[in-house]
């Protein structure tokens, strides 16, 4: 049976996740901002694209931020 | 008819950019992939926020959240009977009192668990048992999942089909279990993401949760308060029926001794990362009534056909609920995110399946019966073909449900004829060492015969309940205490095993290892913290 001692053999989640989440919030800000605005009628006149594209925006930036900083540190 | 909801193009990106990385993912983790450990374990290496949220998301599949909103548009907050007595004191329970099992045993499998505590035919009937049923549900909820694709984007069933299937395949193949753990942290998120728009709206939209209760029946907004009697309450079920039958025998059956939850905590990378798991999911676990009860209420509230349905004159479409607030609520955009969150989940549920599915064939059946005492490569070869197998079996499973829709019902039946009593066999093994290997054997056997006669009797109208759901929790409860009493019986008549065989496997022979760590780090601190949470929610639901 393997014994053998294996720290952190996988790379970071962080970077794939943070990525593809920072990807959409900056897609759905876009659309947001210069998309139609007709389509907000379905959500009660809120522009949830950009609102929620900015939350997207954000929590993607903290995974990117976290991987950064561990990076940094274990260097 | 036509599609529910339509997509454009900002959709169609959002959903591309999911496949893509799932994709990258899969493929930079095959380098990683050198034994058979790295492809089934993830090499016993993940940290415990990964190992979590994986555990979290791998039951947290597509047809779980629609099946429990659509839950919700009928039974109401009862729903959250699934989320808190149903998930959560199992969860602590598997992290404090199991794990210590299951990790340093070094086991590889549930079955090998029940090789080792028991014997080798009891390892044989919960191994064969679980590779053969893991794959038909698989197959199962691919079909489920294609009508409801079709249903909501015009998707035609083969395409739903063969593109989750074939993108499962991929990044399975490439990267084992360490592949669809990431895939299911990624899903974890989108999934939030995707919903939560839509209970803001929504919840915007009646008025916030006080507007919202101001629009439902009284039935509907607690928890326990009419759990009296079943005639009570929309689901037809009793507390005891609840606290019985699904707070204990279903949720531990399932949370503890179901390996495509446990597989997930044996990835972590210590036995504390591991015992802390099960715990640290308990915490988000608690917060899903938010994105699957309350979609739900809103949609008895707000959509009509839903409302109707609440004073017996119609019967809605269940499954659709979700869909139909997703399609009122949510713009272009946020729509597309909403989607990709449940493909994902959906593509997560497979991988699971198939993950697991791969890791008990290859060592607990073929590594067993077949080919024994191969070297390591020859299995991890093993697996890798094991995948391509069970994903082309899921398919075709698929599409013979096609053609016979009612074998669905059947499957999920058969299914719970054998979860259920598998943890009167855990639970004697971990904590009663005279419970011997045949009295194992035995006394699964006769649970699993227990749930199908149990069935059996309810169909042709010998035992009555007032509701399915209370049959079903009945079932599961006399599946358990068959397999105890007849497992202690048997073990009264059979061969023990000498105790220096059962070190590690029970815990009267197990040193008592004293946690190293801080106190807050403690799996028991964070459990008992879970607990108390959980009661409070029931509280404050009442």
């Amino acid at each position: 049976m393997a014994e053998k001692k294996s720290s952190s053999h996988f790379f970071d989640l962080k970077i794939p996740l943070g990525s593809l989440l920072s990807f959409y919030g900056l897609l759905l800000l876009l659309y947001g901002l210069f998309g139609p605005r007709h389509i907000y009628e379905k959500s009660l006149g809120l522009n949830v694209n950009l609102i929620w594209g900015v939350v997207i925006l954000l929590t993607g930036g903290l995974f990117l931020g976290f991987a950064y900083f561990r990076r940094v540190n274990s260097n | 008819m036509d599609p529910i909801i339509s997509l454009n193009l900002i959709d169609y990106l959002i959903l591309a950019a999911y496949v893509v990385i799932t994709i990258v993912v899969g493929y930079a983790l095959k380098k990683y992939m050198k034994t058979s450990e790295d492809f089934f374990l993830s090499g016993r290496s993940l940290p415990s926020w990964i190992t979590s949220l994986a555990f979290l998301s791998a039951n947290l599949g597509a047809l779980e959240v629609i099946g429990m909103v659509a839950n919700s548009a009928k039974y109401g907050i009862l729903t959250v009977h699934f989320y808190w007595i149903g998930a959560i004191p199992a969860m602590v329970f598997l992290g404090i009192f199991m794990m210590p099992f299951y990790y340093n045993t070094r086991v590889r499998s549930v079955p090998e668990y029940l090789k080792l505590r028991y014997n080798e035919a009891t390892r044989g009937l919960n191994a064969f048992s679980f590779a053969i049923m893991t794959l038909l549900m698989s197959g199962i909820s691919m079909y489920a999942m294609a009508l409801i694709f079709r249903m909501m984007l015009g998707w035609s069933l083969t395409s739903s089909i063969l593109l989750s299937a074939g993108v499962v395949l991929i990044y399975v193949f490439f990267g084992g279990l360490s592949s669809s753990i990431y895939n299911e942290v990624i899903q974890f998120f989108l999934i939030w993401l995707g919903l939560l728009p839509v209970v803001y709206v929504g919840l915007k939209a009646v008025g916030g949760f006080s507007g919202l209760a101001a629009k439902l029946p009284d039935t509907f907004l607690h928890a326990w308060k009419n759990m009296g009697s079943a005639a009570a309450n929309p689901m037809g079920v009793n507390w005891m029926g609840v606290v019985l039958g699904l707070g204990f025998v279903l949720s531990f059956g399932y949370w503890t001794t179901d390996f495509l939850v446990v597989q997930r905590t044996l990835a972590s990378e210590n036995i504390n990362a591991a015992r802390r798991t099960p715990i640290m999911a308990a915490f988000p676990k608690m917060l899903v009534p938010l994105i699957v009860v309350v979609p739900g209420l809103i949609a008895v509230a707000v959509l009509p056909e839903y409302s109707v349905a609440l004073h017996g004159s119609a019967t809605p479409d269940y499954n659709s609920t979700l869909i139909l607030l997703l399609a009122r609520y949510l713009p272009n955009g946020v729509l597309g995110l909403a989607i990709t969150g449940l493909l994902a989940s959906f593509m997560s549920g497979m991988a699971g399946n198939v993950t697991a599915f791969n890791t008990v064939w290859t060592y607990d059946i073929y590594g067993t019966y077949i080919k024994k005492n191969m070297p390591d490569e020859h299995y991890l070869m093993m697996g890798k073909l094991a995948t391509i197998f069970g994903v082309l079996f899921s398919i075709g499973t698929a599409y013979i449900v096609q053609s016979f829709p009612n074998l669905m019902d059947y499957m999920q039946l058969i299914f719970s004829f054998f979860n259920a009593p598998l943890f009167a066999t855990f639970l004697l093994g971990m904590f009663w060492k005279k419970a011997t290997p045949w009295g194992g054997f035995f006394g699964l056997l006769s649970g699993i015969v227990a749930a199908a006669v149990h069935y059996l009797l309810y169909k042709l109208n010998v035992i009555h309940y007032s509701s399915e759901m209370a049959a079903n929790f009945f079932q599961a409860w006399w599946a358990w205490l068959t397999d105890f009493v007849v497992t202690i019986v048997v073990s009264f008549f059979t061969r023990k095993k000498a105790e220096s065989e059962l070190k590690g496997l029970v815990y009267s022979l197990t040193p008592r290892t004293k946690g190293s760590e801080m106190f807050w780090r403690r799996p028991e601190i964070w459990g008992s913290i879970a607990l108390i949470v959980m009661v409070i929610l029931n509280i404050i639901f009442w």
